[in-house]
């Protein structure tokens, strides 16, 4: 009797081998992809990349608290759980234990509070030292508990967490190898760094010493970056990568007619609006509407951006909180209630003239939009001027202080993920971003309420009402939300966009 | 001796070209610090940035620091990646040499050639042919025929990789692309020249000495015919550098051209004000050694230097 349950747990042993030996097989990174991108990283170090390809491949190489998956929602990585005090003045992380780096050193608790520290020290050239600054200091407690002893209440924090700029680098690399850790960043994902060839390629591959849940999949990774439209979609045509970035308008029916790849449309958090100048003529609401009901949304999302916008529905794009957004009745297109707006507020035909600035090449057919906005708005009969400059002159003019702005408008695309991040530096009376010299001071209270608050349901609330008053008080003139447009090859498998533009491959597998 | 006047010479105006360089790169509109920092950032977060870039230090005092990192790399940085503007520059300036001075002979060999080949069927249909393809060699933009040659080459016929530089199969495109305006206007160059001197009494004594007309046409004809194109190859190499912003762009090629439109876009100073610099030391050597090519090849320009 006694050899019968050992028998029977043996078979089943023998059979669950026998299972788990197609999977671990399966588990085997197999496979290499190459992705062709139409811009240089620049450097990978957490600490001064801004861009998505950046965040694409820190994602693979280092690990975070948290990170934000592929709708933006904000999953656990290195994190066990969270709380917040009483007060709610510190924030208590527990990490996984037994993790290293590819290095071989420790990722412990110290390790991570390093790293946070590291970024919210502005003498290291952290470009986010003030965004993080309400983190206030990290304090390693044992091995595997992390405190963030707060500046100021945030009930955002976690978002704060789960951004790639807090990603955790080890702190005694990167001092040992200064800017080249920006090439090769020593971490603890899947991948590390194989080849970092400035301006043209980029190769990860499996991290050997990887002691996570999520190994590679894949046995190379390969960014090869080729700024030029034509060319980039070139290398798709021809097989020579698998997934091509930023398919153009042009081209996108090209892709489509390859047997081999596809163009996939995403939604981007993109959201892409004329931010106005509060002063003069544009501190009267009637005008502000009138602005915004006088422009054919659909059909500038149609015949001049290739499908490849989606006209707005709120100040804050998709994906940049889903759970706190709010979304409203489109804005109707109506010339003839915008020319009476006009009169009503005492503009005759001729008698209003504005100046808008526009960038070239920073937006899908940024220029085209704006040449269609001044064509729209003439019709209602303002005299529109618009300024179309370099990138460097456009980025000049709208960090510009409203009363020193010369032009009363600018077109400007905001995606930053998380509800506070996003409209408090566009919203709160006079601070960081807010160039339209927007002022509300009902809008104030809550978006202090807002960040102080750990309750979802009250943060759901507060924003509500914020993006209510945004939506009805116009300052700005909301145009489009951005899709991406990426050329996929078919034998590429699991491979997701997130809506801030980065691109996830943890599960990408590729079966040619 | 003659080197060494000119080597002196080039100080003094070198000195001008980097307070010209400095001056203006500083007044290119975009904050590199409001780059840096993103469309949401906060006044204070912009003047850390430009606090930690050395932005706020007086202009005379960045201008000695600028000149200190000619001479002390590890001074001068990149406001994007942090790393030395020497190592920058040194990892991409092969690529950029080898397009341009394989574009270059390429020009040069094709360009002789085919000259010659007109100048010696005057009226033939090579002549037309030739005439036909050198006047679109001249007008053609580079950056349309990049694309044409992506199109033809690399999509349609799959002989050559559309873009990128890993392997020497990459260099034949952009080299070909490159070659083409220089092999046009060396083509008409010789041709011009050739016509000019075929009926020169030192080619008839050479023809009386029993020389072959190959020799004649190639060792005393060419040669009178390349002083002029020699000085037309400095000017194009120069040219060539200043054009590799748009081949590189195009055929995806990490080189300087392509460092130099990233480093404009987010007003990175450092990579700006060193490579004009640079291509500021490269005209003046290439001038020289044209000057001391052609003095090699016509003895008579040797003159003045020996007196």
């Amino acid at each position: 009797m006694s050899m019968l349950p050992n028998q029977t747990l043996r078979r089943v042993t023998l059979v669950l081998m026998c299972l788990a030996t197609p999977l671990a097989v399966a588990a085997q990174p197999s496979g290499e992809l190459r992705v062709a991108v139409g811009i240089d990283p620049d450097t990978l170090d957490p600490l001064t990349n801004s861009l998505p390809i950046g965040n694409a491949i820190d994602l693979l190489v280092l690990n975070g608290l948290y990170r934000l998956g592929p709708t933006n929602n904000i999953v656990p990585d290195l994190a066990t759980e969270h709380f917040y005090s009483a007060d709610g003045m510190v924030l208590t992380v527990k990490l996984v234990t037994g993790r290293h780096f590819s290095n071989g050193d420790p990722l412990n608790a110290e390790a991570v509070a390093a790293s946070f520290n590291r970024l919210l020290d502005p003498a290291t050239g952290s470009i986010f030292a003030g965004l993080y600054a309400s983190l206030g200091k990290a304090v390693a407690v044992g091995e595997d508990t992390v405190e963030f002893h707060l500046s100021e209440p945030n009930g955002h924090a976690l978002m704060l967490l789960a951004n790639s700029a807090a990603m955790i680098v080890n702190v005694g690399a990167a001092q040992a190898m200064g800017a080249e850790y920006g090439r090769r960043p020593v971490g603890s994902g899947p991948y590390i760094v194989e080849d970092y060839i400035g301006g043209e390629r980029i190769s990860l591959v499996p991290n050997p010493s990887y002691d996570g849940p999520t190994p590679a999949t894949l046995t190379r990774i390969t960014f090869i970056v080729v700024p030029e439209d034509g060319s980039r979609m070139a290398l798709l045509e021809t097989g020579d990568v698998d997934i091509a970035e930023r398919v153009p308008p042009e081209a996108i029916p090209a892709i489509q007619a390859l047997d081999h790849a596809d163009v996939r449309l995403l939604p981007s958090m993109f959201s892409i609006n004329m931010e106005l100048v509060l002063r003069g003529a544009l501190t009267d609401a009637r005008v502000r509407q009138a602005l915004n009901i006088s422009v054919d949304r659909d059909g500038i999302a149609k015949g001049v951006l290739g499908d490849l916008g989606t006209p707005s529905v709120g100040m804050v794009g998709p994906g940049t909180q889903d759970d706190l957004r709010r979304t409203f009745e489109p804005l109707p297109y109506d010339p003839a209630r915008a020319r009476a707006l006009l009169a009503e507020a005492g503009y005759g035909p001729g008698q209003l003239s504005l100046t808008m600035t526009c960038p070239t090449g920073r937006y899908i057919k940024d220029v085209q939009v704006c040449q269609a906005l001044q064509g729209l708005w003439q019709s209602i009969g303002i005299n529109v001027q618009a300024n179309i400059v370099d990138r460097g002159t456009w980025s000049g003019v709208i960090n510009t202080l409203p009363d020193a702005r010369l032009d009363n408008m600018g077109m400007v695309g905001r995606a930053t993920a998380g509800m506070d991040y996003t409209l408090y530096r566009l919203f709160y009376t006079g601070v960081g971003a807010n160039r339209t010299g927007f002022s509300n001071a009902r809008v104030d209270d809550l978006l202090r309420l807002g960040r102080a608050t750990t309750d979802p349901g009250q943060q759901k609330e507060i924003y509500g009402e914020v993006q209510q008053i945004i939506w009805d008080e116009q300052p700005f003139v909301f145009l489009w939300y951005q899709k991406q447009a990426m050329g996929v090859g078919d034998a590429v498998k699991g491979f997701e966009v997130r809506p801030d533009e980065t691109m996830l491959f943890q599960n990408v597998t590729v079966e040619r | 001796m003659f080197v060494v006047r000119r080597l002196a010479a080039a100080v003094p105006a070198l000195l001008v070209v980097s307070v010209l360089v400095f001056w203006f790169v500083d007044m290119i509109p975009g904050d590199p610090a409001v780059i840096l920092a993103g469309p949401t950032a906060t006044d204070q977060e912009i003047a850390a940035i430009r606090d930690f870039l050395g932005l706020n230090e007086p202009l005379g005092t960045r201008y000695i620091l600028f000149l200190r990192g000619l001479f002390e790399p590890e001074l001068a940085t990149s406001f994007r990646t942090g790393r030395p503007v020497a190592l920058e520059i040194a990892e991409r300036l092969p690529t950029t040499l080898a397009i341009a001075v394989g574009g270059l002979l390429v020009g040069l060999v094709v360009g002789a050639l085919s000259g010659v080949a007109c100048a010696l069927r005057q009226g033939t249909l090579t002549d037309t042919a030739i005439t036909v393809l050198t006047l679109a060699g001249i007008s053609m933009p580079i950056y349309w025929l990049g694309l044409l040659c992506i199109w033809l080459f690399a999509v349609n016929l799959g002989w050559l990789p559309a873009a990128g530089a890993s392997t020497p199969a990459h260099f034949v495109l952009p080299i070909l692309v490159v070659a083409t305006r220089p092999a046009a206007t060396f083509s008409r160059l010789v041709t011009a020249n050739l016509l000019e001197v075929m009926g020169k009494d030192y080619l008839d004594t050479a023809r009386s000495k029993g020389v072959s007309e190959l020799r004649v046409i190639l060792v005393h004809a060419l040669r009178n015919s390349l002083i002029a194109a020699v000085s037309v190859a400095g000017v194009q190499f120069g040219a060539m550098l200043g054009g590799s912003v748009i081949t590189e762009t195009v055929f995806g090629v990490p080189g300087l051209g392509r460092l130099l439109v990233q480093a404009v876009g987010s007003s990175d100073y450092p990579i700006i004000q060193y490579c004009i610099l640079m291509f500021a030391v490269f005209f003046i050597v290439i001038n020289l050694a044209t000057d001391l090519l052609t003095q090699w090849l016509d003895p008579r320009t040797r003159q003045p230097a020996t007196r």
